[in-house]
This record gives C-alpha cells, sequence and structure tokens, in this order.
C-alpha cells in the first residue's frame, strides 16, 4: 500500500516536471520584449536629420489618434528589408511614422532615404544610442505604435515582416 | 574595416586625453549587475558589445548626475523588466526563491532531529 | 570513407548493445544460462565505440570537410591542438564522448570487478548497456557526427576563438570523465537492488566507483574555473552561471554520497539515503546535459542549441530516472541493522549533518538556476538569479560546514566522542582566533563576515595540519591521507574566496599612449604597442608598466582579430606575485574613438584558489592508496 502511494506520488511527480521542462522549450524563455506596453513613452528630444537647428519632442503634442516610431539605421541590413513596408504603411493608411536615425552618419542616412524612400514624417537623429535606451530600445530595427495619449499600446523589436505589418493594421484601426 | 591593426594604431596616435571613462568601485559593482542584452549571460562590466558601452555611458552620466544605485535600477527595470538585473528582485512571484531554501533547512534540521539518538558522552 | 566506417561502427555498436539487452530478459524470464558471450558482447559493443570516436578525430585532424561537424567547426589554418579537440567542441562530436565514457566506465568495471559476485556484474552491465542504447539511438537519430555534406567544402567555417585553448583539450574530457562516470555506480546501485546484493559489501566496492568520477569531476570545474580566469578577461573565476551550476550540482551531491556510502561501508546506516544520493547523482548530471545542450539557459556557454534536441533528452532522463525510482521503490532495502538513529556527536552524525548542510547548499543552487525557467513558464515573468543570491545565502552556511568538517574526524563511530576531543577543538579554536585576529590586524579589516569566514577556515585547517603533525604516531598505512587533503585543500579554497573577495581590486580606463593613471597603490602607464600576425589571427599588443609601491613589472595584453571565423578576442596578460595576481585585459569596440580601455585587477590570493582545486583533486587520487584496515 505504503508503495503504491509512493508511485503514484513519483509518476505524478515526472509528469508534472516534463511537462513544465516541455513548455519551457516550446515557449522562448527569454526576456519578455512587452514590458513597455501600456506605459507612457518617455520624453526624448531629437533634433532633425535634415536640419540639426530643429528639434521635436516625443511623445508628440500633435492630435494623431496614432503614430509609429522606427529605430533604424542605413548600416542595419534587415531595416532595408523592412523599409517597404513603412513606406506602404505610410500610403495606404496615412500614418504618421516618426524615425530615430540611430548611430549612424548622417551622408549614409540620407543616401538610404533617396534610394528607398521616405515613409517618415520627421527623422530625429541618435547619435550614440542614448535616446533609443531611454525608449527601451534594444537595438535596431524596432518599431513603437503610439496612441494620443503617449501610450505605447504596441512594441515590436526586428523587422517587420508581413505578420508584424497586419498586425500594426489591426492596431491602428 | 581593411586593416583594423592600421585603423587601431592610427587612433591610438590620435588620442585624445579622455580619463571619462576610469571606473571604478560603485560603478563596476552597478555595471556587474546589469545584464548585456546583446550578449549571452554576460554583464555590462564583462562586455564589449556596442549596446552594452552605450548603456555604460548612459549609466555614467546618471551617476554624475547623483542618482542613486535604486534610480538607475528603476529605470532600467521599467524599460527592459527584471530580467536585465541580476540581482533577483525581492516580489510575490519571487517569494519561493527565497522561501524554499528556509522551507528545505527547516525540514533537514527536524529530521535530523529526530533521528539524534542523544547519548551521553563518556571520557574512554 | 572514414565517415561511413565511422557511423556504421556506431550502429553496429547499438544493434549489439540491443542483443545484450535482450539476452538479458532471456536469461532473466526464461532462465536457462546467461549466454556466455555476455561480457564479451559489451566489451565488442565498448571497442566499436571507441573506434568511431578515433575516426571521428582523425576526421578533424585531416580536417575531413565531407562531415559536416567538421566543416562547421574546424578549418586548416587551425593549430593542430584544436583540431584534435574541435572534435568535442561542438554538439554531435561531444556526444559521441559522452556515450564513449558511459561505455569506458562499463568495461573498467568488467575488467577490475572480476571477483565479484556473477549476478550483480552481469546486472550491472545491464544497466550501463541500458544507458549507452539509450544515448546511442539518440546519436544515431537526432546528432550523427558523421553527417555528411555534397559538395564536399574546400574550407570549414572553423572553431570559435575563444575555445581555441589548450584547456579545451582537458577541460571536457574531464568533465565527462566526472559526471558521466556517475553512471557506473548508478548502475551498480540499481544492479544490487536487483540482486538483493545491497548491502555493506555492495558499499565496499561502490566506494571507488564514486571517488573516481568525483577527483575528475572537482579536476574538471578546477579547469574550468581557471580557463575562464584567464581566458575569457573578466578577473573572475566562477560566476554562478547556469552551465557553470549544472556541473556543480552533481558535484554537490556526489561529495554527499561519498560521504554516505563510507558510513554505509563503516556502519551499515544510510542505506536508503546513499540509494537516493546515487540515483540523485546521476540524474543531476543528466539534467545538467539536458540544461547546457536544450537552449533554455542563457549563458556565455551557449552550445549550438537546439530546442527539438532538448525534448529527446529531457524524454531520456525522465524515461532513466521514473525508471530508477521504480526498481527503488520496488527493491528498497530492509534495514536490517538495529537502530537507525545516530548517536550524537559521532562521527556518522557529523557527516550526516554535513550531508544536510550539502543537499541544502545543492537546493540552493538547483533552485538558483532553475527559478527563471520556471518563473517564465507559469507567469512569463523574466528574472535573473546572480551570484549576489548564492552568495548571500549560502556564505553563513559554509562556516558551519567547515567547523563540522574540523570536528568530525576526531569523533569515533556510533559513540557520542566529544568529551574526549573537547580539549583539542578549544586548541583549535584559540588558534585560529589568534591567526585571525593577526591577520585582521596586519590586513587592517575587521568586517564580520571576513572574520568568521578567516577563523573558521583556519580551524579547519589547523585541525586538519595537526592530524598531519602527529601522524608519526600512526602507522602510515593507516594514515588518512585522502581525507586530510581534501579537506585541507577545501579550508584553503574557503580561505583563498574569502581573502580574495574582500582584497582584490578592479578598476578600467582608457589611457592614451604615453600616459600614466593612478589608482590606489597602483601607477599604471600605458608605454608601448606592437602588432603581429600569426597563422589565423593578427594582434596588437599593449605594453603597460604597473608600479605598485616602487616595484615596477610590465603586463602585455592584446587583442586578436581571427580570421575563420571573424572575430575579436581579448588576451589577458597575468602575473603573479606571491598568491595574487596582477591582471590587464584590453577592450575591443568598433568605436575606437576614444582610444583603447583597459581593465585592471588585482586578483588577491588567486593563486590559492587553483592550489586548494589541486589539493582537493589530489585528496581524491589518494584514496586510491590502500589503507591497511582497508580490504
Amino acid at each position: 500500500m505504503n508503495s503504491k502511494i509512493k508511485f503514484a506520488g513519483i509518476f505524478f511527480l515526472f509528469i508534472s516536471f516534463f511537462i513544465v521542462f516541455y513548455y519551457a522549450l516550446k515557449s522562448d524563455t527569454k526576456n519578455n520584449t512587452q514590458i513597455m506596453v501600456g506605459t507612457r513613452l518617455p520624453n526624448i528630444q531629437l533634433s532633425s536629420l535634415f536640419n540639426p537647428i530643429q528639434k521635436i519632442s516625443l511623445p508628440s503634442s500633435e492630435k494623431e489618434n496614432f503614430y509609429l516610431i522606427n529605430i533604424w539605421s542605413s548600416w542595419c541590413v534587415p531595416c532595408r528589408d523592412e523599409h517597404p513596408f513603412l513606406v506602404k504603411l505610410k500610403n495606404e493608411h496615412q500614418i504618421k511614422i516618426f524615425g530615430i536615425n540611430y548611430k549612424d552618419k548622417t551622408s549614409n542616412a540620407l543616401d538610404f532615404l533617396t534610394k528607398l524612400g521616405n515613409p517618415f514624417y520627421y527623422v530625429g537623429v541618435d547619435s550614440d544610442g542614448s535616446k533609443s535606451i531611454e525608449i527601451g530600445g534594444y537595438g535596431v530595427p524596432e518599431t513603437y505604435v503610439i496612441n494620443a495619449d503617449g501610450i505605447i499600446i504596441f512594441k515590436h523589436v526586428g523587422p517587420i515582416n508581413s505578420t508584424t505589418f497586419e498586425k500594426i493594421v489591426a492596431t491602428i484601426k | 574595416m581593411k586593416n583594423f591593426l592600421f585603423l587601431l594604431i592610427v587612433f591610438l596616435l590620435n588620442q585624445q586625453d579622455s580619463f571619462a571613462l576610469f571606473s571604478q568601485d560603485r560603478e563596476i559593482k552597478i555595471y556587474k549587475n546589469i545584464r548585456c542584452l546583446a550578449c549571452q549571460g554576460q554583464s555590462l562590466n564583462d562586455s564589449n558589445s556596442d549596446f552594452a558601452n552605450d548603456l555604460k555611458k548612459v549609466i555614467k552620466e546618471k551617476l554624475n548626475n547623483n542618482e542613486t544605485d535604486q534610480e538607475i535600477y528603476t529605470y532600467l527595470t521599467a524599460r527592459y523588466g527584471d530580467w536585465i538585473l541580476f540581482d533577483p528582485p525581492v516580489k510575490k512571484s519571487t517569494l519561493l526563491l527565497w522561501f524554499f531554501p528556509v522551507f528545505i533547512l527547516v525540514i533537514g534540521i527536524f529530521i535530523l532531529y529526530k533521528r539524534t539518538v542523544f547519548e551521553k558522552s563518556k571520557l574512554s | 570513407m572514414t565517415s561511413n566506417i565511422g557511423f556504421i561502427s556506431i550502429v553496429i555498436s547499438c544493434i549489439l548493445s540491443l542483443f545484450i539487452l535482450i539476452l538479458f530478459f532471456k536469461h532473466v524470464l526464461f532462465g536457462g544460462p546467461l549466454h556466455s558471450k555476455f561480457f564479451a558482447l559489451y566489451k565488442a559493443s565498448f571497442f566499436l565505440i571507441a573506434a568511431s570516436f578515433v575516426l571521428l578525430v582523425i576526421s578533424f585532424i585531416i580536417s575531413d570537410f565531407s562531415i559536416v561537424a567538421v566543416y562547421e567547426n574546424s578549418h586548416t589554418d587551425k593549430p593542430f591542438f584544436y583540431k584534435f579537440a574541435g572534435t568535442w567542441g561542438n554538439h554531435e562530436g561531444s556526444m559521441l564522448l559522452f556515450i564513449l565514457i558511459i561505455s569506458l566506465y562499463g568495461y573498467l568495471f568488467l575488467l577490475f570487478s572480476k571477483q565479484l559476485n556473477f549476478s550483480l556484474r552481469f546486472t550491472t552491465i545491464f544497466f550501463q548497456t541500458s544507458l549507452q542504447f539509450a544515448f546511442l539511438l539518440f546519436l544515431i537519430f537526432t546528432s550523427n557526427p558523421f553527417e555528411k555534406i555534397f559538395p564536399i567544402p574546400n574550407q570549414g567555417l572553423g572553431l570559435n576563438p575563444i575555445l581555441q585553448d589548450p584547456l579545451l583539450v582537458l577541460h571536457p574530457p574531464f568533465l565527462y570523465l566526472g559526471y558521466v562516470g556517475f553512471s557506473l555506480v548508478f548502475s551498480l546501485l540499481l544492479g544490487g537492488l536487483i540482486c538483493n546484493y545491497y548491502n555493506q559489501s555492495w558499499a565496499a566496492i561502490a566506494k571507488r566507483w564514486i571517488f573516481l568520477p568525483w577527483t575528475f569531476l572537482t579536476f574538471g570545474i578546477g579547469l574550468g574555473s581557471f580557463w575562464a580566469y584567464y581566458e575569457l578577461g573578466w578577473g573572475g573565476y566562477w560566476f554562478w552561471d547556469p552551465v557553470e551550476n549544472a556541473s556543480l550540482m552533481p558535484w554537490i551531491a556526489s561529495t554527499a554520497l561519498i560521504h554516505s556510502v563510507l558510513v554505509m561501508d563503516k556502519t551499515k546506516k544510510l542505506y536508503n539515503w546513499t540509494a537516493i544520493l546515487t540515483i540523485l547523482t546521476f540524474v543531476l548530471s543528466l539534467f545538467g546535459t539536458f540544461l547546457v545542450r536544450s537552449g533554455i539557459l542563457n549563458s556565455v556557454h551557449a552550445f549550438a542549441n537546439d530546442p527539438e534536441r532538448g525534448l529527446y533528452i529531457l524524454f531520456i532522463i525522465s524515461l532513466i530516472t521514473f525508471s530508477a525510482l521504480v526498481i527503488y521503490i520496488l527493491k528498497s532495502p530492509k534495514q536490517t541493522e538495529g537502530e537507525s538513529g545516530f548517536v550524537l556527536f559521532s562521527r556518522e552524525f557529523s557527516i550526516v549533518a554535513n550531508n544536510y548542510l550539502l543537499i541544502f547548499a545543492l537546493t540552493v543552487v538547483t533552485i538558483g538556476t532553475t527559478y527563471p525557467i520556471l518563473l517564465s513558464v507559469f507567469t512569463g515573468e523574466s528574472i535573473s538569479v546572480g551570484p549576489q543570491y548564492y552568495n548571500t545565502i549560502l556564505a553563513p552556511f559554509v562556516f558551519i560546514f567547515l567547523i563540522v568538517m574540523a570536528i568530525g574526524p576526531y569523533m569515533k563511530w556510533s559513540k557520542n566522542s566529544f568529551a574526549v576531543s573537547k580539549n583539542k577543538f578549544i586548541a583549535f579554536l584559540i588558534s585560529s582566533l589568534i591567526v585571525t585576529i593577526l591577520v585582521s590586524f596586519l590586513l587592517k579589516n575587521q568586517n564580520f563576515i571576513f572574520i568568521l569566514g578567516v577563523l573558521c577556515s583556519l580551524y579547519l585547517i589547523i585541525s586538519v595540519l595537526y592530524e598531519f603533525a602527529y601522524f608519526k604516531n600512526i602507522k602510515l598505512k593507516q594514515f588518512n591521507f585522502a581525507r586530510v587533503f581534501s579537506h585541507a585543500g577545501f579550508g584553503f579554497l574557503i580561505l583563498a574566496i574569502t581573502l580574495h573577495y574582500f582584497f582584490s581590486k578592479e578598476f578600467t580606463a582608457k589611457i592614451p599612449l604615453g600616459e600614466s593613471v593612478t589608482y590606489k597603490e597602483f601607477v599604471i602607464k600605458f608605454s608601448n604597442y606592437f602588432s603581429k600576425e600569426d597563422k589565423n589571427y593578427q594582434e596588437l599588443t599593449g605594453e603597460y608598466e604597473i608600479q605598485k609601491n616602487g616595484e615596477k613589472i610590465v603586463l602585455k595584453p592584446s587583442i586578436r582579430r581571427y580570421s575563420q571565423p571573424q572575430q575579436f578576442t581579448s588576451e589577458t596578460s597575468i602575473r603573479g606575485e606571491w598568491l595574487s595576481d596582477m591582471y590587464i585585459a584590453m577592450d575591443y569596440t568598433s568605436d575606437t574613438s576614444d582610444g583603447i580601455g583597459i581593465r585592471f585587477y588585482h586578483n588577491y590570493s588567486i593563486r590559492l584558489i587553483w592550489l586548494s582545486y589541486i589539493l582537493i583533486t589530489i585528496g581524491g587520487l589518494l584514496s586510491f592508496v590502500r589503507r591497511k584496515n582497508e580490504q
């Protein structure tokens, strides 16, 4: 009788152990990149890529239901890949996109936009990476969707693909 | 980067007086407690990656503004979550982390006590 | 060609293993004599695996890029040693090494157990073969080291520069000879339980099959610690990194097991506890293997991870553990000898007390390592558990542990013998107190933890030295050298760790060429630099003059840029004085506009830590020297 209880106990323990680690393997146990979703975007001030004297503050004070922030660089290959999606977002959905040019050379950045199109309403400069860190960025590329109250309602680390594109479109409706 | 050595030598010869990145003691202690997010398991102190260096600069400025350790850690966890700190937080979900060893300790002492035979010591 | 033979060799070994298992079941279920070639078949399976391994090594040495593993992890420009060691610098190759060690221990057992009970022998081999079989299946179907690539590339992708180090030749093999080696005592236990041969004689036999892998594991972990220190450039020797913990967990369990089996041998107690510890030790070895290879952990030691393989390993481990526990429950030993209690202040009491502390430490390490994983599964939250957690919780218990270690050996078996040695204990206390006060005064530190750490480790060291000083009175053959060396080694280890923690210094700076920087008692001048080119890297070396209290030394750290694969590494420059090190590493970054940074460390008493590792390992080796009252 005693051994039967031990058996059952051990069997149960194993199944739980196996299931827990099975889930651990399946899921991405890395850091949660969504921690800032639902919080207000921290204040940052950026000078323009095109005109260093011109400055802008984010969150935007302009009355928009939604707007995007995209961190990008000319030297970043996935940024190149996702750029058409940004252009599409601007053209087909008339959404304002604030670009943050991350640790880049001005001439290269301008070149990039000339060659691949400029979907950005405004392009700010983050020369040392501190602005991106201020808004909880991990690197390039990274995209935020902000609502009228300055709340981050969507955050995506990495390049936008068609799935992410659909998600963003759904969010800004 | 055609010849990195050449580049490095060029930079070495063009050294500016920059003791700005002299770090010790409290600063190093903070860097050791922060995870480099672009690396595998390294702290800011142990990492040479760009992200680590950028973050170190941000923190160094905060230290120059006399921010406390806790203020810096709160700044980071608000943006990157508890994971970025190596010291585990003390909150509801980590209660077991701290409590379980105590539990084992108590159980162990109890079992040990029950199995001890208290005999008088003899001088043989 | 070699790859085909290598693969076929493995497959045949796997089939032979299956055949061995079938023969065992046939004998057990249907009676009749066991097949006469049972052991011969096992030996054959071992030789086939060994041959396969040799062929893989040869493939790496001759740079046979038709094999995927060689292509992905080697390069013709690599120096010979790293071609050789690259065999196990990847998942598939190291898995083959893993299986080789399982098989090797079975073979060694066959060689050195000829006088043992026949049933125990073949049952043990049965279990060892099961392990071998399970992992061979895993290897063949998911991690074939001989997998081919076509068309054959001209050149390989090269080995990670951090792994291009002499210690790659030693560290993994020693670790495997360690924690994989516990497979044999595991099989021996299951064999003993099934054959109703689990008793005091079993303990006497099992001892060596615990000491052997324990010694290898101790040395392997020490090597890893040493390697991390001088190769990684962060001035530390232990980071509580999850993969480090994965090797530490079986070490703690096996240390408890060593002492438990000694009690079982001497007093016929702790039968159940020893069995549990044996299973626990091997299960922890397997669990560590799983953690490291599955991609579930975030660590510097990250293998090329594969969650699918992780799933297979998880399944195998669960199956093995479950089966072992079922057998244990069904055949658990009935304590036949008298009382099962422990007399206060007897030798076995002190061993049990420290066993308990070891298990506590094991729990802490296990929880710290797995909590982030478990938490994220249950709540989606991510946290990290860093060194502070382990150091804070474990420190006070280490101190108690040291005292019990010091007192224990002076106790007699099964008797309360405190009174007999009371005066000695007081003498030890007084002498260690005096030395501690002296140290605290000389080094100008009165921190409470520091004093406790020094006091308790000195207490242990003094108690051991006393034993050593009086060994002329005991016959040489009866003296327990193994215990003296390993316990002294542990005392020195904690002493060194304490000193290192409180007196090491570290700072980082960017020093322009020709300039100096002052930090506490050190003046560091960046005096010169030069570059050179080697077989597979370019190197920039900086010369730094360090002045400390008037003495001057020169350190030459460097940055290397490897070509295959393209990667930068920082090579440290270390110079020792007495037991401490002065240590510099250069920082490399793609942004060199501010100049090159260096990290300077003064690692206090770090060399004593290396010495301690060696002492403990020697202790393990000395356990194989026959003592007069041993069989």
